[in-house]
């Protein structure tokens, strides 16, 4: 198998007449850490919820591990291989932490299997080597709800990382994170590239910079420019998207 | 977590054992015939809290359930009675009185009283079936699915109020044959009866507390808090919802085959509005997140409506009471009496432990000084 993990061919989607993404082609290699970058609007957060099903696509094609993907639903998107860390962290803010992961840890997600597995016990080993990596092995008993924002958005990426896909989706990871919090993510993620191929919407062009190989430039559901940080950022075409908002490093 | 459990299974054994040595105490088949039924309407109270509390589906149509697995058990009893008016065919009364000259094919299975048995909680679980998969395979969430829930039972109870021939119309089905099971007869006024029901409860209270313990719970659970989050980990929502839907509409199924039993007749006030709504209010009182409160809830609830209907002095007043009292329960305990019982609990523990660490201050400010 080629190893394009993540294909995009032609892909267009509208809402109503308006063209949200349009002709959108976009490769990413197995292992790869992709960053999606663009001005507000660029599509960046409509293109991961076209990969994972959330938005289906009007026209084009996505392929996943050679296979098409575009025409399945979320589960199966999901079952497939693909994980997404939504914009707004999503956990589920009734369960505890450790309930939590046990959600995310989905390798058998079916029912029957499920009526007879109890307690968080099967992975306990795994679960708290998540939570140590995340920091949270001191609040797995707490509900999700008393969580800061930045626990709660590494839960959410903890929780990701339990279902363990072959293909992250990261949306906005870092948003709400102190600095300190922010580089520890940015460690985090550089020690996930190769076993996992990450896809990472961000914003904070330092952390973008940190952690990038390859850049993919969005604006106006158009791929603009594609290359390393010091490419892209001396791209004219790139140059001129971000213009009025002082240039690429202040995005 | 696991102390929990513990904690848990203990109350729930408690309450199992309680309600199984209450004939013991009492001695009145008025009286036991009374309680039966109480007890009856808190296995349905447990089947709403399993979809309504845990996976936050609110059914206001569980009588639909509750009254099919009734009638199931209604038309088994009806054909073992010894008819009067038709000879030795067999044909049930209002049958004849509709002109009816057969028995329906659809009568016909319920000859046999274990398929009665099996169709009482077959019948409902593929009903909600079919209406879970349309439900949750569409995606209709939240008050949409109540209403729809809501409609279908009415839909159901018209019909069998409109097919008078085939179900006995409004008069329901009465005249029943004694359910027995090889030697023993469940006379409905006797403690038999009552040990039918109460292990019934039992049962079915463990059932649904082994479901919600295990992963299925906690997915459900999941799906509670955020729907749209679980798809992406590849759970299938749909199914998992249809699921608990199937087993909560089993549930109230037996429910319905017992409370024929227990009352003697089948009617389709049964599957009515106002039985539905007095089911989610039970289980709100009782605390929908918990099945051993939602049953307690049914049986204060029922409990306190059947002692002040029948006093004189509150005859015209009463339904007045139990609307007052539901809605400063649930003013005051947003999670019934289930909830307030845990954060009571929480409260006496957590000022045990805070008085011990006094105790050992104490001590240690002695040794210094």
């Amino acid at each position: 198998m080629s190893s394009q993990q993540l294909l995009m061919k032609d892909v267009c989607v509208s809402f109503s007449g308006f063209k949200a993404i349009s002709e959108l082609n976009l490769t990413v290699r197995q292992g790869e850490l992709r960053c999606l970058i663009g001005p507000n609007g660029a599509g960046k957060t409509t293109t991961l919820d076209l990969i994972c099903g959330k938005t289906k696509i009007t026209s084009g094609e996505i392929i996943f591990n050679g296979q098409p993907i575009h025409r399945l639903k979320e589960y199966k998107i999901a079952r497939a291989g693909i994980g997404r860390k939504f914009q707004v962290p999503s956990v589920f803010r009734e369960l505890s932490v450790r309930e939590n992961l046990a959600i995310g840890n989905s390798r058998d997600p079916g029912i029957l299997s499920n009526l007879f597995r109890y307690g968080t016990g099967d992975a306990i080993e795994q679960t708290e080597k998540l939570a140590k990596l995340v920091n949270l092995e001191d609040e797995l008993d707490k509900p999700a709800a008393y969580l800061s924002h930045g626990q709660t958005q590494w839960l959410e990426i903890a929780l990701v990382l339990a279902q363990d896909p072959a293909l992250v989706l990261m949306d906005e990871p870092t948003a709400g994170m102190t600095a300190q919090e922010t580089r520890k993510t940015a460690e985090l993620f550089i020690r996930l590239r190769g076993q996992h191929t990450l896809i990472v919407v961000e914003h904070d062009m330092g952390f973008v910079r940190d952690i990038a190989e390859t850049i993919s430039v969005m604006h106006q559901g158009r791929l603009l420019a594609e290359g390393s940080v010091d490419e892209v950022s001396q791209d004219p075409l790139v140059r001129e998207a971000y213009l009025g908002s002082g240039g690429i490093g202040h995005a | 977590m696991h102390g929990k459990t513990t904690t848990q299974l203990a109350l729930y054994g408690a309450f199992c054992l309680a309600i199984l040595l209450a004939p013991l105490v009492v001695d009145n088949a008025f009286l036991l015939n009374k309680y039966a039924r109480y007890l009856v309407l808190a296995i349905v109270a447990i089947s709403l809290s399993l979809s309504w509390g845990y996976a936050g589906i609110l059914n206001l149509g569980q009588a639909a359930t509750f009254g099919i697995g009734s009638y199931c058990m209604a038309m088994a009893l009806k054909l073992k009675t010894i008819p009067v008016h038709t000879g030795p065919d067999g044909l049930p009364d209002f049958m004849v009185w509709n002109n009816v000259t057969e028995l329906p094919w659809i009568w016909q299975p319920f000859h046999s009283l274990p398929f009665a048995v099996f169709a009482g909680i077959a019948l409902p679980s593929l009903f909600a079936g079919l209406i879970g998969w349309f439900i949750f395979g569409g995606r209709i969430t939240g008050v949409y699915a109540a209403i729809i829930t809501l409609a279908v039972m009415v839909v159901l109870n018209l019909v069998i109020v409109d097919q008078q021939a085939y179900t006995g119309g409004f008069n329901g089905i009465t005249d029943l044959a004694q359910f027995e099971v090889g030697e023993v007869a469940f006379d409905a006024y006797s403690a038999s009866t009552y040990y039918l029901v109460a292990i019934c409860l039992a049962l079915t209270l463990f059932l649904a507390l082994v479901i919600t313990k295990s992963k299925v719970g906690l997915v459900l659970q999941a799906i509670r808090d955020q729907e749209e989050r679980v798809r992406f980990f590849g759970y299938d929502v749909a199914r998992y919802k249809t699921f608990v839907f199937m087993v909560s509409a089993g549930i109230a199924g037996i429910a319905g085959m017992l409370y024929t039993i227990v009352m003697e007749f089948a009617s389709p006030t049964f599957l009515s509005v106002p039985l539905s709504l007095s089911i989610v209010i039970w289980v709100a009182v009782g605390g929908r997140q918990s099945l051993l409160g939602a049953a307690i809830g049914a049986l204060i609830v029922t409990g306190i409506q059947g002692a002040l209907s029948e006093s004189e002095a509150f005859l015209d007043t009463w339904t007045l009471i139990m609307g007052g009292l539901f809605v400063i329960v649930v003013l005051v305990m947003p999670k019934g009496l289930a909830g307030a019982g845990e954060i009571l609990a929480r409260r006496i523990f957590s000022s045990q432990r805070s008085s011990s660490d006094r105790a050992e201050v104490g001590s240690a400010v002695e040794r210094l000084s």
